[in-house]
């Protein structure tokens, strides 16, 4: 979780953007826009999708920010959400085009990814604590699903497991993190 | 159907919703049945609120500055809703940087056989860099289109040109394609077709252009299509 000032400090860039205010946006843009890009590039995979899907999102941002409900979600969860959402629905689209040759490959078992990152790092809070008290499998398939954007199809070709098996594991694996995250401080 | 009086098949929706495994058919049903159940909604809401938190870990990636035009270019486009609310937008800045880019596509034509009688610079409205050079004659049937900057392409999408009316719809001059000089055919003589436009636009549309015959992407650049003599 971002530290509580950097909420606040989003959270008033939103609502000075909300009333219209473009140097308020320009500014949102600028702190929020690198780690979503991240987000969008690793699920879609590809350079240009991930600029349109971005893109359209900060467009929204701009246009629904005034129906934003900081008791609902933290700034940044709520356009993150905004963002994920964006580019499952594009994956979606009837006849994506194939791979563009030399689109950069981001999905990856070699190099460190951000499960890593978080078995590692102390950050992202009470949730990263939780998803690695989660037997490896659980773990594996929730942060694949999550950050590469893998279906429960995807899920199961990618890690050689039955459909069903998966399925479980999402399931019990979410559900074990619900239970952490309420008993976390 | 709904998941009405289902906590159990509830919950696991919003969570599969939030994770993002849930697709297809089973995904838009549950954005439909949203609209209607607000608790089902905060459902969801509280999901996404717990899962991305994770999205810190994600290694940032700076996008590329285009991202950012686009994103305003988009804004002005849809605040003003009007095509023909760009034509005020100050071009007249740029007026010298025409003047100089004309004199020097002009001075080419004359070889040929008469000077271009219509010219348009179009730019990019931030940095006022010229990107593209569009002439015809007064009789001619072709526009003439030189790319000045070749990166202007966007993979996977088209660029498409449109005359600006002054009075009316935008209309499709065609797609701008990687070759750095192209000729447009034009329906109706330049002086006909050209005579009452005074600018032209380009738009970022799916690829092979515009579906719907009218811009529907951000406009990426714009200038004014000047009558010469």
């Amino acid at each position: 979780m971002a530290p509580p000032a950097q909420v606040d400090a989003l959270g008033e860039l939103l609502s000075r953007s909300a009333l219209g205010d473009r140097a308020a946006f320009a500014r949102l843009y600028q702190a929020t826009s690198s780690k979503l890009y991240g987000v969008a590039l690793r699920i879609l995979r590809r350079e240009d999708w991930a600029e349109e899907v971005l893109q359209e999102c900060y467009v929204n941002v701009w246009r629904h920010a005034p129906e934003y409900n900081a008791s609902r979600a933290a700034p940044m969860t709520w356009m993150t959400s905004i963002v994920r959402n964006r580019c499952l629905d594009w994956l979606r689209r009837p006849n994506p085009e194939p791979l563009a040759e030399g689109a950069e490959e981001y999905i990856e078992d070699g190099g460190p990814g951000p499960l890593d990152q978080l078995e590692r790092s102390q950050e992202a809070g009470a949730v990263a604590r939780c998803l690695r008290a989660l037997e490896a499998k659980q773990r594996q398939a929730i942060a694949l699903a999550f950050f590469d954007g893998l279906s429960h199809a995807e899920l199961a070709q990618h890690l050689r497991e039955p459909l069903g098996t998966v399925k479980t594991w999402i399931r019990r694996g979410l559900s074990k993190l619900k239970t952490c995250l309420a008993e976390q401080p | 159907m709904n998941c009405k009086g289902k906590p159990e098949l509830r919950e696991r929706l919003a969570a599969e919703y939030a994770l993002g495994t849930l697709r297809g058919r089973a995904r838009a049903r549950l954005k439909r049945w949203m609209r209607d159940d607000a608790e089902l909604a905060r459902e969801v809401a509280k999901w996404e609120s717990r899962l991305a938190p994770l999205a810190q870990a994600v290694s940032p990636v700076a996008p590329p500055a285009r991202v950012w035009q686009a994103v305003q270019n988009r804004l002005d486009g849809t605040r003003k809703m009007s095509f023909s609310v760009w034509k005020a937008l100050g071009w007249m800045a740029s007026g010298a940087a025409i003047a100089l880019v004309a004199v020097t596509f002009l001075l080419p034509s004359l070889r040929d056989t008469t000077p271009a009688a219509y010219v348009a610079v179009l730019s990019d409205a931030k940095t006022n860099r010229a990107v593209l050079v569009a002439t015809a004659g007064h009789a001619d049937k072709v526009l003439r289109v030189n790319t000045l900057d070749p990166s202007i392409q966007v993979s996977g999408r088209s660029l498409e040109l449109w005359a600006l009316p002054r009075d009316g719809k935008p209309k499709s001059l065609g797609v701008i394609g990687a070759a750095q000089r192209a000729a447009l055919r034009l329906d109706a003589p330049a002086e006909k077709s050209l005579g009452d436009v005074p600018a032209l636009a380009i738009s970022l549309e799916p690829q092979g252009g515009s579906p719907t015959g009218q811009p529907t992407g951000p406009v990426l650049y714009s200038g004014p299509c000047v009558k010469y003599w």
